[in-house]
């Protein structure tokens, strides 16, 4: 692997040339930018470039985040569980980088502190959270040490790249030989995942499932581990999930489902929610995860046992994970009595910005437009970025009515005021359901509400009651 | 005509700073004044005693040294300036860069211009949050509102306070004073931004400003209800 090699002899010699640290982070947003003009989110690119022009970028850029980085890896639920623990950090008041586009290779990985880095190479944020690519695992932390690992699983994935599983466990084992002092987080119900207490001897936590009983029969089919990782005997289970999960111990050998600290118990699937009794040192708490099924439950342990690793209140952690949003609110599509609504999360001025553009583009006369707008801390508690954004586009438009609400709609209101848009186009209410009813009630032809992370949910929620989810270009819903 | 000019904004560009422009700019434009903005990086030639409005945002250690050394070659006629009765707001790291130092965590000093008397050390914890300070415009004690968030100390010599702090840290969290003020200097940790709600500050320096040009005239009242609204979010939170 030359770019390790590169990388290292980059860090040894005490850093790269400032002008080729700041052209690489240039290249790489100016490429984030081609990409994003050409409608593509190019989310490894500009990772790819800057790593050309200077190797050793991301080892100087992560070596600059304050408190640790936390990696995720295996076959499934990398992204949710990156996503959760991320929200599991943001709420609790950190600033974090995350991969979230899933953008899982080294180069990914690279974009994604790119995009975060000033021009001058500089990283302000207090975690790393990274899904890695389970192949790419031994080249990132050649170049990123990680405090804590996730595994989550190890299934049969994409066999032409990845020969087999056994081929993947030996390959993160032998990085993780080189990372002492990282603490692993594992799936306990895997005894591919488990394994690694014992082929490691690292810390570890465990999270599993606890008197589950599935009535279907199903995944029993494609069992990965149906033999002792150890031993080579086989495998006996008490009690079956899928796949190779459950409650299992060797025939041959004392290797047995580790005992897990982090557990799920009295499970209820529910059609968009799971609900279960957690159980953690030794005491209990209810979680509902607004996520479907056992897999997603899976990743909210596995982000729980993370963040109590981090020394997160149990309550913040809860509380993030109920909040959790399923990769919804980006331009979320819903349906009020036959007009379009679209619903969207804004997070920063370069998100904003871009969702601002549907309001611009368009023949329709006139568009309605609610503002939500939280300080939590999941939001960020300084709202000076308002100011960053551009809505002074906004004011050449006549036909927008908007609507500020939130903790801040206030400041919201005062913005749009700045930026130029007459006072009596602006209403303001403090209470959401009232701002989103005036909204949806409006004139215009199509309506879009923009909110805030801690924001996004309430609206979900209220929107889902007054109208109906659907994309309007797509499918026209029957109107009874 | 006003002349605004913003220093070392691809530097100093702390969330919001823009907001100080803009809200500046605006109430201007809306008595019908005439205002121009350039922006001045490294190496860029300003002429201070053309300029009737100097604005310096916020950044962090890395910025200001290298700040530090352009910003020296311009410290007589920024001095001689300032003298005069330039206007000047400057923000976090802005404000920092007038005073006698910067005390960085690892004990190394960055001078500063010396411009006022003050100096700043790195603190350990973050002072970060809502800030209400009570601020003395034109013999009125006014409540000024914003969000600060800075680890450095700063401890005011003979320079005289911005204001006293009602709710927050402020200049270091123990003495209880917020900013720096010094002839027609403002300093300040307090963005969120700081002119824009606090439309009574803004029209100040807007005043101050009009009033070196020679032009010492009542501004025209604004219809300012959605200031107040913005501000009283943070009045019954934090008062
Ligand atoms: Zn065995």
């Amino acid at each position: 692997m030359p770019s390790v090699k590169t990388a290292k002899v980059c860090y040894i010699t005490g850093g790269t040339a400032p002008i080729k640290r700041i052209m690489a982070i240039a290249a790489g947003k100016f490429v984030c930018w081609l990409s994003r003009l050409s409608g593509n989110q190019g989310s490894s690119l500009p990772g790819l470039v800057a790593r050309r022009i200077c190797p050793g970028i991301l080892v100087e850029l992560a070596a600059q985040v304050h408190r640790g980085v936390v990696m995720i890896t295996g076959t499934n639920g990398k992204t949710t569980t990156g996503n959760m623990i991320a929200g599991v950090l943001l709420a609790a008041g950190y600033k974090v980088i995350n991969n979230r586009e899933g953008a899982n290779l080294i180069t990914g990985v690279t974009a994604s502190f790119v995009r975060k880095s000033s021009l001058w190479g500089k990283i302000d944020c207090d975690y790393a959270v990274l899904e890695v690519d389970e192949a790419s695992f031994p080249g990132v932390t050649a170049e990123v040490r990680p405090q804590i690992v996730v595994l989550t699983n190890f299934f049969r994935d994409q066999l032409d790249r990845y020969w087999e599983v056994d081929k993947i466990v030996g390959l993160i084992n032998t990085a993780l030989q080189k990372l002492p002092g990282t603490r692993l987080v594992l799936n306990a119900d895997d005894p591919l995942a488990a394994q690694f207490r014992e082929k490691t001897g690292l810390s570890c936590t465990f999270y599993g499932l606890g008197g589950f009983e599935r009535r279907s029969g199903t995944g029993d089919r494609v069992r990965e581990a149906r033999f002792c990782p150890f031993c080579g005997a086989p495998l006996v289970y008490d009690n079956f999930y899928y796949s190779q999960l459950g409650i299992y111990k060797c025939s041959g050998c004392p290797f047995v489902r580790p005992e897990a600290q982090v557990e799920a118990t009295e499970i209820v699937l529910g059609p968009s929610s799971t609900t279960s009794m957690v159980v953690y040192d030794h005491s209990r708490v209810l979680l509902t995860v607004p996520a479907h099924g056992l897999h997603n439950l899976y990743n909210a342990l596995a982000a729980f046992s993370a963040g109590s690793a981090l020394k997160i209140g149990i309550e913040s952690i809860v509380r993030a994970l109920e909040n959790y949003v399923p990769v919804s609110g980006r331009m979320e599509a819903f349906i009020y009595h036959g007009k379009p609504v679209y619903l969207n999360l804004v997070k920063n001025p370069a998100g904003f910005n871009e969702g601002l553009a549907a309001l611009l583009n368009g023949k329709e006369r006139s568009k309605d437009v609610l503002l939500a707008i939280n300080d939590l801390d999941a939001d960020g508690r300084d709202i000076s970025w308002l100011w960053d954004v551009d809505f002074e586009v906004l004011a050449e438009t006549g036909r927008l009515s908007f609507f500020c609400t939130g903790r801040r709609g206030e400041e919201m209101a005062l913005r749009l005021k700045y930026a130029g848009i007459s006072t009596d186009r602006i209403g303001l209410s403090r209470d959401m359901r009232a701002a989103i009813r005036k909204a949806l009630a409006g004139t215009g032809e199509k309506v879009y509400l923009y909110t805030t992370y801690t924001a996004l949910w309430p609206a979900r929620k209220i929107l889902s009651r007054m109208a109906v989810k659907g994309n309007y270009d797509q499918n026209l819903p029957s109107l009874s | 005509m006003i002349k605004i000019c913003h220093l070392y904004p691809e530097l100093l560009n702390l969330y919001g700073d823009r907001g100080n422009i803009i809200a500046f700019v605006r109430r201007c434009q809306w008595r019908g004044v005439d205002v121009t903005t350039r922006e001045a990086n490294l190496g860029d030639p300003v002429d201070f005693s053309d300029t009737d409005f100097l604005f310096l945002g916020g950044g962090s250690d890395r910025e200001q040294d290298l700040i530090a050394g352009d910003i020296k070659r311009r410290r007589a006629e920024l001095r001689s300036a300032i003298e005069n009765g330039l206007v000047v707001l400057a923000i976090c790291g802005g404000y920092q860069l007038l005073g006698q130092y910067y005390r960085t965590g690892d004990g190394r000093v960055i001078p500063g211009l010396g411009l006022l008397d003050f100096y700043t050390e790195a603190g350990g914890k973050r002072l970060l949050g809502n800030v209400v300070i009570e601020v003395m415009l034109d013999g009125a004690l006014v409540r000024v509102y914003g969000f600060e968030n800075h680890s450095g100390r700063t401890f005011l010599g003979e320079t005289e306070p911005l204001g006293k702090v009602l709710a927050g840290n402020g200049n270091n969290g123990c003495d209880g004073w917020e900013g720096a003020r010094y002839k027609n200097v403002f300093c300040s940790y307090l963005h969120g931004p700081l002119l824009p709600k606090n439309a009574g500050l803004t029209d100040h320096l807007i005043a101050l400003a009009l009033k070196r040009r020679g032009l010492d005239l009542p501004l025209i009242p604004l219809d300012d209800r959605f200031e107040k609204r913005a501000c009283k979010v943070l009045q019954d939170r934090l008062l």
